[in-house]
């Protein structure tokens, strides 16, 4: 009774008590909450610019608008009262929020269900309502009997927040002197109480929300209602339930309804409780013993993600189940986000990891073999060991030929004559060019021996690559090369000859200067001269 | 040819190291290409395409590989190994292409391949607000151009509510059995549903325009679809989906007209090739439309779980029949 006569204050203070007592009664803007009338100055005749036919109308202003909306949301017709509190939400403003605020007490459900988007759309689009009295009307509408409506009010939890616990003090008399303190910013009982119920509303979406949003309101969450929503029969509000565990408090009840749920028959609520008991297992010893359950569920899936997440907890999984790991891996069609995780993961389970990623290298995903490659080269120094990677340039798949490649030319030296001669007879180009980047740092005896064929490959940039290689080795006989690539039909290839001599004060220079006086009509003698004269040179 | 075989092989083996030979794929699944210009661009909506090709494995007999095949250019020699080119037009930092990408994806088309291109009609009205997915019946400009140039004789049709491309696999909306919810549970608020019913996406159907390549349509283009195919590895949809929804009431004919109003207007061309008049102030999104028969309907915006539930699930459903009329077309 004293909440309701607390509520009826308060109300009475926002509007006149004879339009409380009418439902569509006048509906008005008490002098208590400050509205900011609009200028008159935005009643459009220009502007509307891209209708090419349209005639322009004489429209009102914004605050016209409003005013008018607001009258009519006392209107005898349902569907005007409606019209106009849809009207109301494209007109971001304290005026419309109190007017559709109001508009929530309409008897009649469609025009309430209209008032409360139409709110939500004020909210959207970046007005909050700040005035206490008009959110907590809103909030206390999570009690509506229409369902719609206790909807879009739930949905709408974290936006209110803003208006409801906005910092305020109050001045109070201790011991004769007046004392401004603070105002606790808690929730009014009564709203608590109704916030409270909608986590059992009768509405699953509503239960979903108040459960999401429950901390922005507040509101503890027991160990008694987790348990009791972590049995929902409703799939959404059973994940958001779970959601909510490594966040609450840590309780045996709960413990044994989520062990309870490691049997539940939907496979994303069984990977949502291994997500749950990762999170969990510093606060109560029950959640790591779930994981070791879960390694024996019969969802390769959900068997995989309790057994790398045990395994990256430091325990021992049993190799059995690290096969049935290695099993799921081959079978899935690709790479989610999921499988990528446990993949990742596949590493804690030490030694025995490099059988699975040897298996994986075969995958059809190509993501999946990427990965696969990186982690088994990096088990036993495998960059180092040409055998371990040259099948990985096998791959068919150009983005792991790409991955694979990356990698090497950051950490692989001195390769030998066979390493190189596999490379130079790769089918695919992105090989080649990487065999002709290697000559750089090859042996010299490979190099000198897989020169020549990399010299004549069907690539224009592999020849390129090669020329500049053996510009920057000088090795023998390199200045022949160099002079007569200058002649060479393409452009790319006299380029990395001009670079490859200039790079050479001494004969590259000499031989540079002999070229442009034999080749004067040559299309890169003019490049060539330019660039000797920009070096002192003239001939 | 064998003698020379077997002797490769034994050269290979005495060497101890592999013949850097290709192999085929292991198996054989459908892979889709998909044409992604840098990896330096924001994705939209990175998990869409394969949660789709997983759900396609689940729901029905065709096999993808669930990996899409990423390429930088139309000229990349993987595209025409691969019957499905997918093209995510929000994705692109442009719709430029180059005289050989022009050409390539010709033969691609005349050779068989199927391309479909999501956000290929984007009303404009959006703008450069990405993830908004409009029913306009027309391609958007910088398709029509591309096209123009590809197959100058040939024009983007609009698909009718009854082509067998809505039937090719789902038919209809989704109930609450396909939105796993129980069926006594409200699937959507009243005004959405009959608005989704009756106007949105009748029977399950949506805005596609298609063009024809030797008597089949090998190009489909349709507002964003691929916002509502992700799902993250618990099996919940991402991201949220909001719903703009017309509603009218008594008297909007006349208020809309004088209601206060300071910002411009955009046509968009409706499924009977009539122009609606968008009315839309900065910084908001578009407030309420005049229809070409003198109606004037306000635009609501609903969202929440419930809303996203059902998006998603009709999208997934349209992404579907996409798919598979490209395998079955």
């Amino acid at each position: 009774m004293r909440i309701f006569l607390q509520g009826f204050v308060c109300l009475s203070v926002l509007l006149p008590i004879s339009d409380m007592l009418a439902w569509q009664a006048p509906v008005l803007i008490s002098p208590k909450i400050s509205v900011d009338l609009i200028a008159e100055t935005n009643a459009s005749t220009t502007n509307e610019t891209n209708a090419t036919s349209l005639k322009k109308p004489v429209r009102s202003s914004k605050q016209e608008t409003i005013d008018h909306a607001g009258r009519d949301l006392r209107h005898v017709e349902e569907s005007v009262r409606s019209g106009a509190a849809r009207l109301l939400g494209k007109y971001p403003s304290p005026a419309s929020a109190a007017y559709l605020t109001f508009a929530l007490d309409d008897r009649i459900a469609r025009v309430r269900r209209a008032a409360i988007v139409s709110l939500s759309e004020l909210y959207l689009n970046g007005f909050y309502i700040y005035e206490k009295p008009l959110v907590e009307k809103i909030l206390s509408k999570l009690g509506d009997p229409d369902v719609e409506v206790r909807r879009e009010v739930s949905a709408l939890v974290p936006r209110l927040s803003t208006g409801l616990f906005r910092s305020s003090f109050e001045v109070v008399e201790i011991n004769g002197r007046r004392v401004a303190r603070a105002k606790p910013t808690i929730l009014r009982p009564d709203l608590q109480e109704i916030a409270r119920k909608a986590f059992f509303d009768p509405d699953a979406i509503v239960r979903q929300n108040i459960l999401k949003y429950h901390y922005v309101l507040r509101l503890p969450l027991s160990a008694q209602v987790l348990d009791r929503l972590l049995s929902d029969s409703d799939l959404g509000v059973l994940l958001t339930a779970l959601d909510r565990v490594p966040s609450s408090t840590p309780s045996e009840t709960v413990v044994r309804r989520v062990e309870k749920l490691s049997h539940h028959p939907d496979v994303g609520v069984r990977k949502k409780v291994v997500s749950v008991a990762r999170d969990s297992n510093r606060r109560h010893p029950g959640y790591r013993a779930i994981l070791r359950k879960m390694t024996m569920d019969e969802e390769p899936a959900v068997l995989s993600m309790a057994a790398v997440e045990l395994a990256r907890l430091g325990e021992k999984v049993d190799s059995k189940v690290i096969q049935a790991v290695g099993d799921y891996l081959l079978g899935v069609a690709g790479a989610s986000t999921q499988v990528m995780t446990i993949l990742y993961a596949v590493s804690a389970f030490g030694e025995e990891a490099t059988k699975i990623y040897s298996e994986l290298t075969e995958h059809t995903s190509s993501k999946i073999r990427t990965i696969a490659w990186q982690r088994l080269l990096t088990f036993d120094n495998g960059w180092g060991r040409p055998s371990v990677w040259l099948p990985a340039l096998i791959d068919r798949d150009k983005t792991v030929r790409r991955a694979i490649v990356a990698n090497l030319n950051a950490r692989s030296r001195n390769f030998d004559l066979k390493t190189m001669e596999q490379l130079v007879a790769s089918d695919f180009v992105d090989v080649r060019t990487f065999a002709a980047n290697s000559l750089y740092t090859a042996r010299q005896d490979a190099a000198e021996e897989v020169a020549f064929d990399l010299l004549i490959d069907e690539d224009t940039g592999v020849r390129a690559q090669t020329i500049r290689a053996l510009a920057s080795r000088r090795t023998p006989g390199w200045l022949k090369i160099m002079s007569n690539s200058l002649l060479d039909e393409e452009y790319v290839i006299k380029r990395a000859a001009l670079d490859g001599l200039l790079g050479d004060p001494a004969q590259g220079i000499k031989a540079l200067r002999k070229f442009v006086s034999e080749h004067p009509a040559d299309p890169i003698t003019s490049l060539a001269l330019a660039e000797l004269k920009s070096r002192g040179i003239t001939q | 040819m064998r003698l020379t075989l077997y002797l490769l092989i034994a050269l290979t083996g005495s060497f101890g190291l592999p013949a850097l030979q290709a192999v085929p794929p292991a198996r054989d699944a459908i892979r889709i290409v998909q044409l992604l210009r840098s990896d330096n661009v924001l994705r939209r909506y990175p998990d869409a395409l394969p949660s789709l090709l997983r759900h396609m494995n689940k729901e029905t007999t065709a096999r993808f590989d669930t990996d899409p095949l990423f390429i930088q250019s139309l000229e990349d020699e993987q595209l025409l190994q691969n019957p499905i080119l997918y093209i995510n037009c929000d994705e692109q930092p442009n719709l430029e292409f180059s005289d050989g990408e022009k050409q390539a994806l010709r033969e691609y088309l005349e050779r068989g391949g199927f391309l479909y291109l999501d956000a290929g009609i984007k009303a404009s009205f959006l703008g450069s607000d990405l993830g908004h997915s409009y029913a306009a019946w027309e391609e958007r400009p910088e398709v029509k151009e591309l096209f123009a140039n590809v197959f100058p004789e040939k024009v983007f049709v609009p698909l009718q509510r009854d082509h067998e491309l809505f039937r090719s696999f789902y038919k209809g909306l989704p109930d609450n059995k396909d939105l796993k919810i129980q069926s006594n549970q409200k699937k959507l608020p009243e005004t959405v549903l009959t608005f989704v019913e009756r106007e949105k996406w009748p029977q399950g159907t949506y805005s596609f325009v298609g063009l024809r390549v030797k008597e089949r349509i090998a190009v489909l283009a349709s507002p964003i679809c691929a916002m509502g195919w992700g799902k993250d590895e618990f099996g919940s949809w991402i991201p949220p989906i909001s719903f703009r929804i017309r509603e009218s009431s008594e008297g909007f004919d006349e208020k809309l007209k004088l209601a206060s109003f300071k910002g411009g207007t955009y046509e968009v061309k409706r499924e009977d090739g009539l122009n609606d008049i968008l009315y839309s102030e900065p910084g908001q999104r578009p407030l309420w439309v005049q229809e070409p028969t003198g109606k004037w309907r306000i635009f609501k915006y609903y969202s929440g779980e419930e809303i996203s539930n059902f998006a998603h699930a009709f999208y997934t459903r349209i992404g579907a029949n996409v798919l598979m009329f490209a395998l079955t077309n």
